[in-house]
């Protein structure tokens, strides 16, 4: 069963005997290697968040941003090779900016993702490529507003053909998408390589119950953060989040940056529990001077 | 031949998830003479140590200007450089032609991280076998990039690549906090002196092989801040530099009062060739 | 009646006559716009000490018909520019999705603060009407744009469907370069004149040129919209009237209303 030696692992696109494609599966291993990814999906909106591993001390404090937004209401966080990230996110935008070239509206995450999800499937096919090193976690609010169509400048004909099918529209959604193109919708997604300690605690929130809101998530997810850096500990990593809420909430519907403040909050209630589920461990000499912006 | 099966093509994962051909690509960087940058809040400094072939020979150019605001240093695969440098130079002109306004920095990294991405990821290409330094002033002042043959780009307060740039960078981090308030000169000096510490045992910084490339951002009209467009010096133009970091002379001429006394350890030799 | 498949849905020659096909020739020369279908008239704009004032109402006329009288023909950039259009509505809408797109990429980039000054969106908008018209398929529309430069100062520029461009203290398009543009200058000859302008006397300028366009030209509207632009931002408000009209001096005017003599 082991993929060495075979040849069946030396390309990409190929079945082994008992039906793996060993190049995807390694793909996957470059994403267990990255940094902590998160996105948490409550009923006012979305939250991303990553543990971004300092490499190296010459890097310019919170200059290198990895939560990209890829339409006004969507955003992408990502574990893995962050080339590969970047262009998934090109691709993302520009399959949200024809999107809203041919239908004149902002693009539904649900399609977003079946499209990125389709796009990652293709490269799992060819020979002549590789299969992306990341997993990306897509989170966006669909309006659910009656919104004008872009470029439309005065009310149009009262009666006719048109309008929307009653019922709810809109909302917030959550897609986590792998190398294979594979992709689910989640409650609470987590990624990279502290995934698993991530995973149990967004099990703890009960997530579907709907009964956190994203100032809670928030501080959730920073702390579920600082939990999945535990796996890395011996390296320094920022913590970056950015969140969308529905319309009627403080960003309304726009992905932005948690503001600084928000976040510091939310990193101090993160680095007080941290310490005290440690205290009998010995003092981290460098804690302190760890997050100082 | 190969090391083993993994490292043939740009499109193959080991099963560690590692792609060798990216890797050997970064090995590349490290055969090109070291390059420094560093930042401070008014401007950005390009260091370079360059080889001549042989002794009759001309140096191989290191630093270029990729347009008024910005330009970069190289390590790596000359030729491979210039690609990236049209690109760029083409970039900035087109982005100024459309938009009147030179290109921000992060935007221009961005496009030739892409690019270098797309050659990791399709057979029969190859990674670029060049790092890059980027250095440039915008709306939001003045920044250093880091490019690499993976196509990964990171936002640096100073940096340096190229062969045995470990010990420069060392240097670089003792003096980190020192940087963002230095003057022109502070940092001409600190970039020389980071220059030196990655040079072999018996190597020295002279006129001939000394590039120095400034760019930043000098009060303009009703306060403003104005581009100061960058400006390379070679030859002479480096001499009163060189000899004010020479050990001789050692830190304390201008009274800047950072990174003394190290500068005297430079160069521990562990016999790598810097020539090419 | 002809049964045939290829009749359906087309007149009957027996009734209108053979379709004369010149009408439909496929050899001919390719022809592109040949002009602005639904239109809106003059938008107008002038330079005060902080800023921009622009002005356009609220007016799509179909030919002489008032087709739309709710079409809003200013649109702010970036909450740092703001575009006035007048000709093509259809050609508007286009560059209005257009600019939506380049607001979204440029927000990628520096979502914190818009980085695209009025100055670079008019040089971005000239390249793309030459770039247009160049094809022989231009964007019909005059555009104005106003905000702030490179240095922070008032800018205030105009491009045409040929790619032309020009800029002064005030500018007006369509009927008003002839009818507003002249009231305007007489408050602003040149630019020291703009830097002594406050806001609210731009303001007062802009909506008394309003007010003469509507008493003289035929396809306005007496409600409008108006924008400052400083650097504080866009105030756009899109539902202005027009007050304190006076149409005492129609009376002698020959032609004109109900006369007949």
């Amino acid at each position: 069963m082991t993929s060495i030696g075979t040849g069946y692992d030396l390309l990409n696109s190929i079945f082994s005997p008992d039906g793996r494609n060993f190049q995807v599966e390694y793909a996957v291993k470059a994403v267990e290697n990255g940094g902590t990814s998160i996105g948490i999906r409550c009923k006012d909106g979305i939250v991303l968040a990553v543990e971004k591993i300092v490499a190296s001390k010459l890097q310019k404090p919170n200059a290198n941003k990895r939560i990209a937004s890829v339409d006004s209401h969507v955003g992408a966080v990502y574990s893995g090779m962050i080339p590969d990230g970047r262009h998934f996110v090109d691709r993302a935008r520009d399959e949200a900016q024809s999107w809203r070239q041919n239908f004149k509206t902002p693009i539904p995450t649900a399609d977003l993702a079946s499209r990125m999800g389709g796009y990652l499937q293709a490269y799992t096919m060819y020979g002549s490529v590789r299969p992306f090193g990341i997993t990306a976690i897509v989170g966006g609010v669909d309006t659910s507003e009656e919104t004008p169509v872009d470029g439309e400048v005065g009310s149009g004909p009262a009666v006719g053909a048109g309008g929307k099918v009653p019922g709810k529209h809109g909302g917030p959604f959550l897609y986590m998408i792998e190398p294979s193109g594979l992709y689910w919708g989640y409650y609470g997604a987590a990624t990279g390589k502290g995934r698993q300690a991530a995973k149990a605690e967004l099990e703890k929130l009960d997530l579907p119950a709907g009964n956190i809101t994203i100032h809670e998530a928030v501080k959730e997810a920073a702390r579920i953060i600082y939990i999945a850096h535990k796996d890395n500990k011996d390296k320094e990593f920022e913590l970056e989040m950015t969140w969308i809420s529905t319309v009627d909430g403080p960003t309304k519907g726009r992905h932005v940056e948690v503001p600084k403040e928000l976040r510091e909050e939310a990193e101090r209630l993160a680095r007080a529990e941290d310490e005290s589920d440690d205290e009998e461990e010995e003092e981290k000499k460098d804690d302190d001077n760890k997050m100082e912006d | 031949m190969f090391r083993n099966n993994y490292d043939n093509d740009s499109v193959t994962f080991s099963p560690q998830g590692r792609i060798f051909q990216i890797e050997y690509a970064g090995e590349a960087v490290k055969q090109g003479s070291v390059v420094v940058g560093i930042a401070s809040k008014t401007h950005v400094g390009l260091f370079a140590v360059k080889r001549n072939a042989e002794e009759l020979s001309s140096y191989q150019k290191k630093l270029f200007e990729i347009d008024e605001h910005t330009a970069i240093a190289i390590a790596g695969l000359t030729s491979d450089a210039r690609v990236l440098s049209n690109f760029m130079k083409q970039q900035c002109l087109g982005h100024r032609l459309t938009y009147g306004r030179p290109m921000p920095i992060h935007t221009l990294v961005g496009q030739i991280g892409e690019k270098a991405q797309i050659n990791t990821q399709v057979y029969g290409k190859r990674p670029y076998g060049v790092g890059l330094l980027v250095a440039g002033v915008d709306e939001n002042g003045p920044h250093l990039f880091e490019f690499q043959p993976s196509g990964m780009t990171e936002e640096m307060v100073a940096f340096a690549i190229g062969a045995r740039s470990q010990m420069a960078r060392t240097y670089l981090e003792r003096n980190i906090e020192s940087f963002a308030d230095c003057s022109k000169e502070e940092l001409v000096k600190h970039g020389l002196r980071a220059l030196k510490e990655s040079l072999v045992q018996d190597k020295e910084l002279t006129v001939e092989n000394t590039s120095v490339g400034l760019v930043g951002l000098k009060e303009g009209p009703n306060g403003r801040p104005s581009v100061e467009p960058f400006k390379l010096y070679d030859g002479f133009e480096t001499k009163e530099w060189i000899e004010s970091v020479s050990e001789s002379q050692g830190g304390e001429g201008e009274g800047e009062g950072e990174g003394e006394g190290e500068t005297a350890a430079a160069g521990d030799g562990d016999g790598m060739e810097v020539d090419s | 009646m002809d049964h045939r498949p290829q009749a359906w849905g087309r007149p009957r020659d027996d009734v209108y006559g053979a379709y004369d096909h010149s009408y439909m020739q496929e050899n001919g020369p390719k022809q592109n716009t040949q002009q602005p279908i639904v239109t809106g008239t003059s938008v107008i704009g002038i330079k005060f000490k902080d800023g921009v004032v622009i002005a356009a109402d609220n007016l799509a006329s179909y030919g002489s018909l008032a087709r739309f009288t709710d079409v809003k023909r200013l649109r702010p950039f970036a909450d740092s520019s703001i575009l006035g259009f007048s000709g093509d509505i259809s050609d508007m809408q286009y560059l209005d999705r257009h600019l939506t797109e380049l607001s979204l990429s440029e927000a990628y980039e520096s979502p914190d603060k818009p980085r695209l000054n009025a100055a670079n969106l008019h040089r971005y908008l000239s390249k793309l009407l030459y770039n247009r018209r160049s094809k022989f398929d231009p964007l019909w529309n005059h555009l104005l744009v106003g905000g702030l430069d490179d240095n922070g100062e008032p800018f205030l520029a105009a491009a045409d469907l040929l790619g032309s461009t020009y800029s002064a203290p005030s500018l007006a398009t369509g009927f008003g370069a002839m009818l507003a543009q002249p009231i305007m200058r007489r408050y602003v000859p040149d630019e020291e004149s703009a830097k002594k302008l406050t806001r609210e006397e731009a303001v007062d300028i802009v909506k008394e040129a309003m007010k003469v366009l509507f008493y003289r030209d035929a396809r306005s509207l007496d409600t409008y919209s108006l924008a400052v632009v400083t650097k504080d931002g866009v105030e756009l408000k899109e539902d202005e009237k027009l007050e304190n009209q006076s149409w005492a001096f129609a009376d002698r005017i020959k032609g004109y209303g109900t006369q007949t003599v």
